[in-house]
């Protein structure tokens, strides 16, 4: 059963906190619309501004200036104890001086449902999320992970038509982290809510997101589809931000048919996808993922570089080459050992022009009007 | 995140809130100061401002004032220290007890204390003349400071108290490893990182002193302070204008003195002391250092004990210093009469005013700390000037204020509160007065706990559909409960026990336990006097000892808070 209704739209959101001197402009002309039923994150480094914007989606700050509407219904004189949204905090914000069934309740209480009804939606919601065993314990009696899921059971409970998440994963362990991601997403999709997801962390992003928004300074970097941001990022940051990343100098362009381009990159002319305005930097980078990097043993008079650094991690290894245009990283997946080329030797790399992406380097930011 | 700021919209619950906050501020505090200080400006009162510059004997008194303040700021402070540090750093039988001697006498009325110190030691005193047979100068400057120290290191005791407890001895121990010896840890680490309590009860002590009034009455001899200079205008010359003068000379230096503690505590924030302790504290164990901190640690309680026994003892005694025959005379006295309605007026009173001001600084710390981010400055200011403002100036402010029905255009807003013939017989004023005194306790305790709680619950609450009443209501209130009856605890223990307000707005009508115990005191009726101070303890701690089960009972049926925040 999907819902149809939970658009969000967010136009030309501002917010400036402090005034004269001291002023932090935290989110720049923010515009963004997220169909009913997406999965959208606010991805960026500390500080760029997507905690404040996903606050000012709550109602827990007011724009400085900018429109926000729900299912074209404007929210700016909705506090936000009137928006029907649930959020997931960071530190989950349980309420410590009530059971796990209490928090849960607490909003159905709110809307002064009958008992009865109280108790049916609680029990579902806390089978959904395998907690019905715990239901009368206090919140300090939980794991992280327990913790994180009542906080989630609670604010789905009353059935927002947008879910909100600040960084809810930031405190839980690495495997526990995976395995939440793939629950939460599990649900979401299951109820068709509209959720609005902060992380800095890209894996998140990445496994979790109908649509990625990179933010930095405050200002929108790119809006995407993961694939999008992976592979035709619009700015070194972006496609530094979000995995790992290889730039090779570009001596010439020469513009081609539809969105490919013709470059000279180390003596050698490849065909590549371009964004749109790479040709006209005047310095383009060709970004190349070190995952499309194939590292060979050569001989001195073929090589590209010296191998200078050899991570052996199992089910990958990692290579480190040191070549005329740069230090170069490559991943091999599935390596057999004794195949592995040994530091201080000689190398070559092979990679395939499809799997790049010409962009304009950095300090030449090309925004997404 | 960096940024985090409470800028929303406020609900209509929280506005009603503020201005319900702000116009009981107004009535309680604002007006009655504003009083004094226009008042103060009138004929009789600006010929004692004038003496300021050109009057030694004024002068004199305002220097009386400020050294009486730092001596018993530095005595009490020190005192409170030792027993504190010792609390913490030294592990030894008897530490429980030591607590709570410690901390007696917060529940008494502090007359008593001057009182018995002159039975002991005074005119023909039992210890001075009786066992060493000397005329010690006991009124004074030198009585003064022992009473005032003792009846209020227990301020510095417990503030430091907490501090050494949540400093953490990881840092200790980052010292020790470093090469440093306890001596030097001591010297260059703990008290460091103390000073900021250190100064904040010194400010503290040194704001209580000189606003006391019933001491220097009692034992002040030819010492007078400002305190003491103003009840005598008003009350023996008549001078209202004067009384109110000496009261604004006195404001200023307690004034300052809150406004300097204010910015240092909020610096303070920053540097002092974090989260859970992480490593386990090293007790003193040098022989001599351990004795000698316990010797004098136990003579100070000593000293405590002697004068409480003296108290309860003179209770029981015919004549004092005449005949020490026992007797139950001196309660079958109080129990007659004008004392008999004190005890119950007092007591009706000050328990009517508790939970008034318990909820008034509760509601405050909750609008400061969580809704406003103008202006919570303001509120908390106002709020808390209750306590910094001397006794002395809350009276005559209020005797001023609401001795006459207060008209705007002639319409009246509200009848005579105070004095003869006021409405309840003066009983209103005499719990504003409770309540003003007793709230920033609640206010102080309530914002300091709410710091603690993740603003993120608040918010969980409100994003879950729930008005800020409600949150209020459910989350906050339950969240605060132990420091909430904590506060109550001790603003009924202040009620019952404070005099330098009343004794301005008292009535032959509402008649109150403290401004009786002056009475005979003054006309050296100790022994009435002591049967009076025993009683008025008794219910303090009886009352008390209730609050402390209901606080206990509360927490263990609630379930325990945990300490939450943001990673």
């Amino acid at each position: 059963m999907k819902n149809k209704s939970g658009q969000l739209t967010l136009s030309n959101i501002t917010k400036v906190f402090g005034n004269g001197s001291e002023k932090v402009v935290a989110v720049d002309n923010f515009n963004l619309t997220i169909e009913p039923g997406e999965f959208v994150t606010l991805l960026g480094p500390s500080g760029c501004g997507k905690t404040t914007t996903l606050r000012i989606i709550a109602g827990f700050e007011t724009p400085t200036s900018g429109e926000i509407t729900l299912d074209k219904k404007d929210l700016k004189n909705l506090t936000a104890d009137k928006r029907p949204m649930g959020m997931v905090f960071q530190s989950y914000a349980l309420f410590p001086h009530m059971s796990v069934f209490d928090n849960v309740a607490y909003g159905l209480r709110v809307q002064h449902l009958s008992k009865e009804i109280i108790s049916q939606k609680v029990a579902e919601v806390l089978e959904t999320m395998s907690l019905s065993h715990l239901a009368t314990r206090a919140p300090n009696q939980l794991s992280g992970g327990q913790q994180q899921r009542v906080a989630l059971a609670r604010a789905m409970v009353v059935q927002p038509k947008v879910l909100l998440f600040d960084e809810p994963l930031s405190n839980l362990d690495a495997k526990l982290r995976a395995q939440m991601r793939i629950e939460i997403r599990r649900i979401q999709q299951k109820l068709g809510i509209t959720s609005v997801f902060v992380t800095h962390d890209q894996d998140e992003a990445m496994s979790l997101s109908d649509r990625i928004v990179v933010m930095r300074n405050a200002v929108v970097e790119q809006s995407g589809t993961p694939d999008e941001i992976y592979r035709r990022p619009n700015s070194v940051f972006v496609a530094d931000f979000i995995g790992r990343s290889n730039f090779f100098k570009v001596d010439k362009v020469s513009s081609g048919k539809g969105d490919k381009v013709k470059v000279l990159v180390n003596n050698e002319e490849l065909e590549v996808a371009a964004h749109p305005l790479a040709h006209k930097s005047k310095t383009p980078v060709l970004l190349v993922r070190p995952e499309s990097i194939q590292v060979k043993a050569a001989t001195v008079k073929k090589s590209d570089g010296i191998v200078s650094n050899v991570v052996f991690y199992g089910n990958h290894v990692e290579y480190s080459v040191t070549t005329s245009y740069g230090e170069i990283t490559a991943i091999e997946s599935d390596p057999i050992y004794d195949q592995i080329v040994k530091p201080g030797n000689h190398a070559i790399l092979e990679f395939d022009p499809s799997r790049t992406w010409l962009l304009p380097s950095s300090g030449e930011i090309i925004r997404e009007e | 995140m960096a940024i985090r700021r409470q800028s929303a919209k406020l609900d209509v619950f929280t506005k009603i809130a503020i201005a319900v906050l702000v116009l009981i501020l107004s009535v309680l505090i604002v007006i009655p100061v504003g009083n004094v200080l226009y008042k103060s400006f009138q004929p009789g009162g600006i010929e004692v401002l004038r003496n300021v510059y050109d009057n030694d004997y004024t002068r004199q008194i305002i220097y009386n004032t400020v050294w009486l303040g730092i001596s018993v700021g530095a005595i009490g402070t020190a005192i409170g220290f030792l027993l504190a540090y010792i609390q913490v750093r030294v592990n030894f039988r008897g530490k429980k007890l030591l607590h709570i001697l410690s901390l007696l006498p917060l529940v008494s009325p502090p007359f008593a204390f001057a009182t018995a110190v002159i039975v002991l030691f005074g005119r023909a005193g039992i210890i001075s003349n009786g066992i060493f047979d000397k005329q010690p100068m006991i009124y004074g400057y030198k009585g003064l400071i022992l009473v005032l120290s003792i009846s209020y290191f227990p301020v510095a005791y417990m503030n430091l108290l907490g501090m050494l407890r949540s400093l953490d001895p990881a840092v200790d121990e980052a010292a020790r490893s470093l090469g440093a010896s306890k001596f030097k840890i001591f010297i260059t680490v703990t008290i460091p990182l103390l000073i900021p309590g250190i100064a904040a009860s010194f400010l503290l002590l040194f704001v209580e002193a000189i606003a006391d009034l019933a001491n220097p009455l009692v034992i002040g001899g030819d010492y007078t302070v400002l305190a003491s200079r103003a009840y005598i205008a008003i009350s023996g010359e008549y001078n209202i204008a004067g009384g109110a003068a000496y009261s604004t000379i006195l404001l200023i230096p307690a004034l300052l003195v809150f406004i300097i503690q204010r910015y240092w505590s909020q610096r303070a924030d920053v540097v002092t002391v974090t989260g859970k302790p992480s490593g386990q504290i090293e007790y003193i164990r040098t022989p001599l250092a351990r004795y000698s901190l316990l010797a004098m640690a136990w003579s100070i309680v000593a000293f405590v004990i002697l004068i409480y026994s003296m108290v309860i003892m003179g209770s029981f005694f015919k004549v004092l210093k005449v005949d020490y025959s026992l007797t139950l005379d001196n309660y079958r006295y109080i129990f007659s009469g004008v004392g008999n309605s004190a005890i119950l007026t007092t007591t009706m009173l000050a328990l009517l005013a508790t939970p008034i001001a318990g909820v008034l600084g509760m509601m405050l710390a909750w609008v400061i700390v969580r809704k406003i981010k103008r202006g919570g400055q303001v509120l908390d200011f106002f709020g808390m000037l209750g306590l910094a403002l001397p006794g002395t100036v809350l009276g005559i402010g209020y005797a001023f204020t609401f001795n006459s029905p207060i008209q705007i255009f002639g319409i009246t807003i509200l009848p005579q509160l105070a004095g003869g013939g006021a409405i309840l017989g003066g009983a209103m004023a005499i719990v504003m007065v409770y309540v003003i005194r007793s709230s920033p306790a609640g206010q102080r305790s309530g914002i300091a706990n709410l710091q603690q709680i993740d603003p993120s619950i608040d918010e969980a609450s409100a994003s879950l559909g729930a008005s800020g009443g409600r949150t209020f209501r459910k989350i906050s209130l339950p969240l605060i409960r132990g420091a909430f009856l904590t506060g109550l605890m001790f603003a009924f223990a202040r009620s019952m026990t404070t005099l330098s307000p009343i004794i301005f707005i008292t009535t032959p009508d509402t008649p109150i336990l403290t401004s009786l115990i002056l009475a005979e005191a003054d006309t050296v009726r100790y022994g009435n006097a002591f049967a009076f101070c025993t009683l008025l303890i008794a219910i303090v701690l009886v009352t008390m000892g209730l609050i402390n089960l209901l606080v206990n009972k509360t927490q263990q049926a609630g379930y325990q808070p945990i300490a939450v925040s943001a990673g």
